[in-house]
């Protein structure tokens, strides 16, 4: 604390300049009534030397998964960013600066994020992208918010959206907060037994305000029928697309096949996993949604003597000038974890981003190869096309297989009951970059040993 | 300039790596997916890449460049260690989908940090899963919202913030489904209970307040309004922005607060990052509890025959859902980067956080006391008022520079630029809307007398500098100033080659 505080052992010097004899003269339009006497209930200050030696312990004791061979995807990626990310985002200037109110000091981050815009972009083949939301749950949430600010007043569907049923219940819970306030109905498209959209259902969704799909989906699956969806929902229905941003480098982006709205978990590109968060959600979309779109956004503009500089802009949008009627609550977002994100993308360059997603697909195909020769483990969907991860069929109780696979060092994936509660003998495994073909061997011996020797 | 997408190496340039385990071609990409063109990136080697954000760096003003005196934004240091931690792989490498067994260390921490809220603000229960201020505001008032559902008092549609509130209180509350009803300040920027007890009724579900309250001023009813709202029925809510003027001094609680949130990026010295990730925990009374969004964390004794962990040799730590939460409001288990760094900070103050709290506080009113006196004795007082009376501020202040505006023209954007010129961040300013020509000052605890000195000194001889040279301003700057209008009137929002030749 001593190292913390500069005027510690000054404040005679600086109450004197002021008149006054003691701190509690500072605190003396405090009533009575609401005063704290005592001193705080909490243990005592810590040197820097015994918080790090305490993180250490603490944290130490957790299980990483870069320590273990692990199979655990379900919405977070583990990844690979290069050393140079971590390097440049501790620079003071970026890791310490505010919301660039003021641009002529802040051209640096805004610059970043105005490539950051560019880059999502055309990603996901669209012409407009913000500086990010929080996570790929509220880009969601908000994508369908957005959409019913935008085509309510022409739907036949008033205040309603669809969504994919395959949707993870947190992700669908984080939807639900956002949209009932707004008096939004949501409901929910079906799905084949080969897991891929029911597009035949799908029309039902046309007239809504918006319709909610994920590529690839929940299970992995990469489905070509929504490459066709938004012909059969139409002009006055939002197609919004959730992405894992990866994947575009081998997959077609959802602005080419009619995507109004792209959304996604920004973590694969450029943030470790982090237990979740910080993360950052992205959030791109086509010009009819600018207005209406959360969060902040770049312009491009000029100083006053004409030279390029660049501000935030279109404002009016937002909650500081808008108050009760802006598009979102949002205001801090997760622009330092969107800035690893743009410098991971112009490390990895058009054919690196390819390459990237050329890995993470491999390693799962060559996973889900191995899994198809293993006697009593089948493929849940065996007909699909994966990226990262994809759903085993077990003889036995999935939680039963983690456990097991776990005193082999293995994190074997997510026990799918976890999600959907009928689904108590299914696993879900994922692989992507990080995964080596020793990891893939370990997981098929250790697992088929499992499915052999269980009763089912 | 320097522009990302200039930079065009030969195909292949960029980030080397390993060979996938199987070769592109083997892919059984749907032919209708297959992505047709590459990304348009830029393409960079590493020392390209390095210099420029290097460079941009050099372009951008933080807290580490110099003096940071946003009002509201609470910008003190950011302790480096705190940056080693949050990149240990005990933080680093964990999925929020591991079994308790895996987690054992980051649930005693995140356990830690509820209780530490918790006691600092005299609430029942924390949940530290909202990412931002915002979304906690958002998820209290969600909460709030259920617990009047539960009891049968659904008609209450409404929610009460001064005008003088973060435009997130009223945004929050209309996103969750409420009315907003905005009451006036009193002539003295303070709450009106007089207002508010015209504005209370059966329809109040609840009020939204900080406090001190965003003109840096401790109100004194505080607990008279909570009695109003609760005597209607309503539930009381506290926007924690401003904690960093009260830890250890008073609390929500105290004041009669039934929930609140903490911005760990304000008082904890989690980075602001250019914009973020915060992270907004909440905390509210027991009659809220069960509605909280989970997983919250818990700890049970050992048993006699389980062995100790790593973490403790007296208990286990697990996961608690409550029983009618609200749901999620983020996916996962909220920005555990961000609570980690933060439990950081506490652990340097311990039971001392007062002192932060108290440093923070002496600051303020030193700096303001310094801008009055340099301004008398450069015979400029009568350039600015203060945005409302008080014999001290709490751990910020405002000043309304109409008079200046009046007698030069010089408003207060004017001399926030002007004060960019002398190396200093401009304060906020138009915030609070209800001060005419403001100037927010929040110099944070963790700035020494001799800069709060030099700032006095430098925003005096600015308030004297002429209105030419103001509007002029800033000069010294990496570019001058920049044309919003333009911007939003042009929109240019991504890179395009034509459009930038």
């Amino acid at each position: 604390m001593v190292d913390q505080l500069p005027n510690l052992g000054r404040e005679s010097e600086m109450l004197s300049a002021m008149g006054m004899e003691s701190m509690d003269e500072l605190f003396a339009d405090i009533p009575d009534e609401v005063r704290m006497n005592a001193t705080l209930p909490l243990p005592g200050p810590q040197s820097e030397e015994e918080i790090l030696a305490d993180a250490r312990r603490l944290l130490g004791a957790n299980v990483a998964l870069s320590q273990r061979v692990s199979f655990l995807g379900a919405g977070l990626y583990r990844n690979f960013v290069p050393s140079a990310v971590f390097q440049l985002i501790n620079r003071g200037e970026f890791l310490t600066a505010y919301t660039p109110y003021q641009p002529e000091v802040s051209q640096g981050m805004l610059q970043a994020m105005w490539e950051f815009q560019s880059m999502v972009a055309d990603l996901v083949g669209l012409p407009i992208s913000n500086v990010s939301v929080y996570d790929g749950s509220t880009a969601a949430a908000e994508a369908l918010t957005c959409a019913v600010r935008v085509h309510n007043r022409k739907a036949l569907q008033k205040d309603t959206v669809w969504v994919s049923g395959l949707i993870p219940p947190d992700r669908m819970s984080v939807i639900h907060n956002y949209t009932q306030g707004g008096g939004i109905e949501v409901k929910t498209l079906k799905h084949n037994e080969d897991g891929t959209l029911d597009l035949a259902s799908a029309a039902r969704a046309s007239g809504s305000c918006g319709v909610y799909v994920e590529q690839p989906n929940p299970f992995g699956i990469l489905d070509e029928g929504l490459t066709g969806l938004k012909e059969i929902l139409g002009e006055n229905t939002a197609l919004i697309v959730g992405v894992q941003p990866t994947s575009l480098g081998i997959i077609e982006a959802p602005g080419e096949y009619g995507a109004d709205i792209v959304v996604g978990e920004g973590q694969p590109l450029g943030s470790p996993l982090t237990f979740g968060g910080p993360v950052y959600g992205i959030f791109a979309c086509k010009e009819a949604y600018l207005r209406q779109m959360p969060g902040r956004i770049v312009g491009r503009s000029v100083d006053s003597k004409g030279r390029e500089a660049y501000c935030l802009t279109l404002s009016t949008r937002e909650q500081h000038i808008r108050r009760h009627r802006a598009t979102s609550n949002i205001c801090t977002n997760e622009t330092l974890i969107a800035l690893m994100g743009a410098m991971h993308m112009a490390l990895l360059g058009p054919e690196g981003i390819r390459d990237l997603a050329i890995r993470n697909m491999a390693a799962c195909q060559s996973l889900k190869a191995q899994i198809e020769d293993t006697p009593r483990l089948s493929l849940l969907h065996p007909d699909a096309a994966h990226y990262n991860e994809f759903a085993i069929s077990l003889p036995g109780k999935a939680a039963d297989a983690l456990r097991y696979l776990d005193e082999y060092g293995i994190i074997g994936g997510l026990d799918l009951s976890t999600w959907y509660s009928e689904m108590t003998n299914q696993l879900l495994v994922c692989a992507t970059d990080q995964t080596s073909s020793e990891d893939i061997d370990s997981l098929v011996r250790h697992l088929g040993h499992w499915a052999k020797e269980v009763k089912g | 300039m320097s522009h990302l997408h200039t930079h065009q190496g030969a195909e292949g340039t960029g980030y080397a790596q390993p060979s996938p385990l199987a070769s592109a071609e083997t892919l059984n990409i749907p032919d209708g997916l297959r992505r047709q063109r590459l990304p348009a990136l830029p393409r960079l080697s590493e020392p390209e890449v390095v210099r420029h954000y290097t460079w941009l760096s050099t372009r951008n003003f933080g807290i580490d460049t110099g003096f940071y005196p946003l009002g509201s934004c609470t910008m003190k240091h950011n302790p480096r260690v705190n940056e080693v931690i949050a990149q240990l792989p005990g933080i680093a490498d964990i999925h929020p989908l591991q079994p308790e067994s895996h987690l054992q260390g980051l649930l005693c921490i995140f356990y830690e940090m509820q209780e530490m809220l918790a006691t600092c603000s005299g609430m029942d229960a924390v949940t530290l899963q909202p990412v931002a201020g915002a979304q906690g505001e958002f998820t209290a008032i969600r909460c709030i919202q259920e617990y009047h559902r539960m009891i049968g008092q659904d008609g209450r549609t409404k929610v009460i913030v001064p005008d003088s509130a973060h435009g997130t209180n009223p945004a929050s509350a209309a996103m969750a489904g409420y009315e907003i009803v905005e009451i006036p300040s009193a002539e003295d920027g303070r709450l009106d209970l007089e207002a508010l007890r015209t504005a209370v009724g059966d329809d109040t579900a609840a009020m939204m307040i900080t406090n001190p309250n965003t003109l840096g001023i401790f109100e004194p009813d505080i607990a008279e309004a909570s009695q109003i709202v609760h005597d209607a029925g309503g539930q009381m809510y506290y926007d924690g922005a401003n904690f960093n003027a009260i830890l250890g001094k008073t609390s929500p609680g105290l004041m009669g607060f039934d929930a609140v949130h903490y911005n760990l990026h304000k008082t904890f010295a989690q980075p602001h990052g250019g914009g973020g990730p915060g992270s907004g925990p909440i905390g509210v009374k027991k009659h809220l509890v069960d509605f909280l969004p989970g997983p919250i964390a818990k700890r049970v004794p050992l048993r006699k025959d389980e062995p100790e962990t790593e973490v403790s040799d007296a208990w286990r730590y697990h996961w608690w859902r409550p029983s009618k939460s609200i749901g999620k409001v983020q996916q996962w288990h909220g920005n555990a980067g961000a609570i980690i760094r933060s439990w950081a900070f506490y652990r340097r103050y311990g039971n001392e956080l007062e002192t932060m709290t108290e440093h923070a506080v002496l600051n303020a009113n030193y700096l303001r006391h310094r801008i009055t006196s340099e301004a008398e004795s450069q015979g400029v007082a009568d350039s600015f008022n203060d945005g409302a009376p008080a014999d001290v501020v709490k751990h910020e202040f405002t000043l309304s520079l109409a008079p200046l505006k009046e007698a030069k023209g010089v408003g207060a954007m004017d001399v926030a630029k002007g004060l960019l010129d002398h190396g200093y961040m401009a304060p906020t300013v138009y915030f609070p809307l209800v001060v005419p020509e403001c100037v927010m000052v929040e110099p944070t605890e963790t700035e020494s007398k001799e800069v709060l000195d030099a700032f006095a000194a430098n925003f005096v001889k600015v308030l004297q500098e002429d209105a030419e040279t103001l509007h002029a301003a800033p000069k010294s700057t990496p570019v001058g100033r920049v044309d919003e209008v333009h911007a939003a009137r042009n929109l240019w929002l991504k890179h395009d080659t034509e459009q930038e030749e």
